[in-house]
This record gives C-alpha cells, structure tokens and sequence, in this order.
C-alpha cells in the first residue's frame, strides 16, 4: 500500500466517517481486515524471515507482533456510467481513483485498547442490523443461532 | 468454504486455523448494506416452495427495508482455508469484536489470557457435538499437525493457563 498507516486514533475517527457515510448512502459495504503484520517491521532481524529447514517457522516468533488492520469501502472499480454505457450499452469498468483505504499498525500492548475502541466504532456505527426484539417468539428457540434468511414478522 | 452457524464456532476454529497458520492467516469482517434497487433484488421470486413455506414467501415480499449484513471470513491463502459467519444481529456485534481482539492476540502470537483459555473450554463444551460432525478435515488435521507447536508457543509465552486449555481443546473437538 502506498500511503502511510495511520495512527489508530485518525484510523477510528476516519472508520467512523466512513461507516457513516456508507449508511448516509443507503447501501454499501465496509470491509474490515486484520492480519499479522510481516512486512517491513521494525526489527532489524526479521522474525518473519522464513526459515527453510522449518516448516513450521512462523509458529514460534521470538517477538510478538505487531497487527495491520485495514479498511476500504470495497470500491476498487467504479461504473463508468458516462463513458461506457453510450458505446455498447455496456458500462466500462474503470479504476476507483476515491477508493477508500484505510490502515492502521496496532502493537501487541495495545491490543486490548484498540478492540475495546474498535468495538465501540463499529458497535455505534452498524446500525442497520437486526436488534434484539423480545416480543417475537421466534427468539425462544435460543442455542439455534439464525441466519439471513429468516426475517421477522408477524 | 464453509459457513458456520455459531460465532462460538466460528471463534473456535479461527482460532485452531491462526494456530496452525498464524502469519499468513486473515480476518475480514464486511458491513453490508444491500442496494435493495439494484438488479439482483429485484428478480422475481420464482422458485416454487411447497408445505408450510407460504409463510416464508410472504415475508420476502413485505416492506423492503435495507437490512444490512455482518460477514467475517477467516482466509488463509496457504492452505486455501475458509471459513466465514454470516450474522445480522445488532448484539452479536459486541462479542464478535471481542472475538476478533482475542484472535487478534494469536496473531500477534501474545499468549493467551487465562480466563480467557477457560471461556474457551466452556465454549468448546458447549458446541463439541455440533463441531465434532461438522468440522472440516482440513481444519481438523491442521490442527492436529500443529498441536506440538502450539503448546510450546503459549507455554513459551508464558501463558501456563493457555496451553492447558489448548490442549484440552483438541481432545473434545476430536471427539
């Protein structure tokens, strides 16, 4: 990635603005991704480095190490609806130059802090799911967790 | 690729997944609001359903309301390993957050917290029969190849209580 990560502070308010304006939309999605982070970390001796008489290498890093956690909008192409679509009838796909990007390195100590917040966010933000509705019946059969397609009405 | 119906499921074999794979593995969690104009929500219903699905069909076609999804997908392009939950319930949010704070520290290969490896255990108990016959055996013998490593990670960590519970872990989700 080209840009620089953020810190994890601009990284919750920037999350924010963004679930915010995919619910301003009306549609859309926030794609969250979280990973070890193995490139081009701080330490001069990688412990990411492979190790080829172990297979098992990454099991047992001397370090613990640093998360990257990104977010996008999922927007990598967009409809270029002006161009294409007068030509064939078909809409040309063309690089998303406003894709969002967002990424944040989190550190092993402050791990706990950062999901505690990234709880929160996403807690506040995600506002179109289902809430709890204790009238309906269907809710009694507890332990079956239910999927999409069920909805509730009665 | 699998969809697992509990996020306690989930949580578990994510967990067994980052284990095996702890560097290449990732999660991904998509907040989706569907575009209810769009084409693909508008095809009409066709598939004819018998016996008491007349209910159902009905509640597709009432009041369309965008009702947005949570996806997490643990991916792991090694192995080629899926594994996602599909969920939209507001309360789930909470907990599955705190299932991915906690996947987290696997990943960063911190150990375990105690309390936490005994939460597990309570989980595993909890969803053993369910995930014994439905555990895919890719997952299953990752897990199992691993298992030696995977004690030497927590204890090397520190983490006595974790290994503990690993360990533990392996032997009902065999069952």
């Amino acid at each position: 990635m080209a840009r620089e990560h953020l810190s994890n502070d601009d990284f919750f308010t920037q999350l924010a603005s963004l679930i915010e304006t995919t619910h301003q939309r009306g549609h859309g999605s926030v794609y969250l991704t979280q990973k070890r982070l193995t490139f081009g970390s701080s330490a001069p001796s990688s412990p990411t480095g492979k190790v080829p008489d172990d297979p098992l290498w990454d099991l047992h890093p001397p370090n613990p190490l640093p998360l990257i956690v990104r977010a996008t909008d999922g927007k990598s192409h967009k409809l270029d609806k002006e161009g294409g679509a007068t030509a064939k009838g078909g809409i040309g796909r063309t690089k998303n130059a406003e894709k969002v990007k967002l990424s944040t390195v989190v550190q092993p100590d402050d791990i706990e802090a950062f999901f505690t917040r990234y709880a929160e966010v996403c807690k506040g933000g995600m506002r179109g799911l289902r809430r709890r509705d204790r009238s309906k019946r269907k809710k009694k059969d507890k332990g079956k967790k239910k999927g999409l397609a069920e909805s509730v009405k009665t | 690729m699998v969809y697992l119906k509990t996020p306690e499921e989930w949580q578990h074999h994510s967990a067994l997944l980052l284990q095996a794979r702890p560097t290449t593995t990732r999660i991904t969690t998509k907040y989706k609001i569907p575009n209810l104009a769009s084409p693909k929500y508008n095809k009409p219903n066709k598939r004819k359903r018998d016996g008491g699905d007349g209910e159902e069909k009905e509640q597709h076609t009432g009041p369309k309301v965008p009702r947005a999804v949570l996806v997490l997908k643990t991916y792991d392009p090694e192995s080629g390993v899926v594994l996602k939950l599909k969920t939209d319930k507001a309360a789930d949010v909470g907990r599955l957050i705190e299932g991915l704070g906690r996947l987290g520290r696997r990943m960063a290969a911190l150990p375990e917290k105690a309390e936490e490896a005994v939460m597990e255990d309570a989980e595993v108990a909890e969803q053993a029969p369910v995930g014994g016959a439905t555990a895919p055996n890719g997952k299953e013998t990752a897990a199992a190849a691993t298992t030696g490593d995977g004690k030497a990670l927590h204890t090397s960590g520190g983490g006595g209580g974790g290994g503990g519970g690993g360990a533990k872990k392996k032997k009902k989700g065999k069952k």
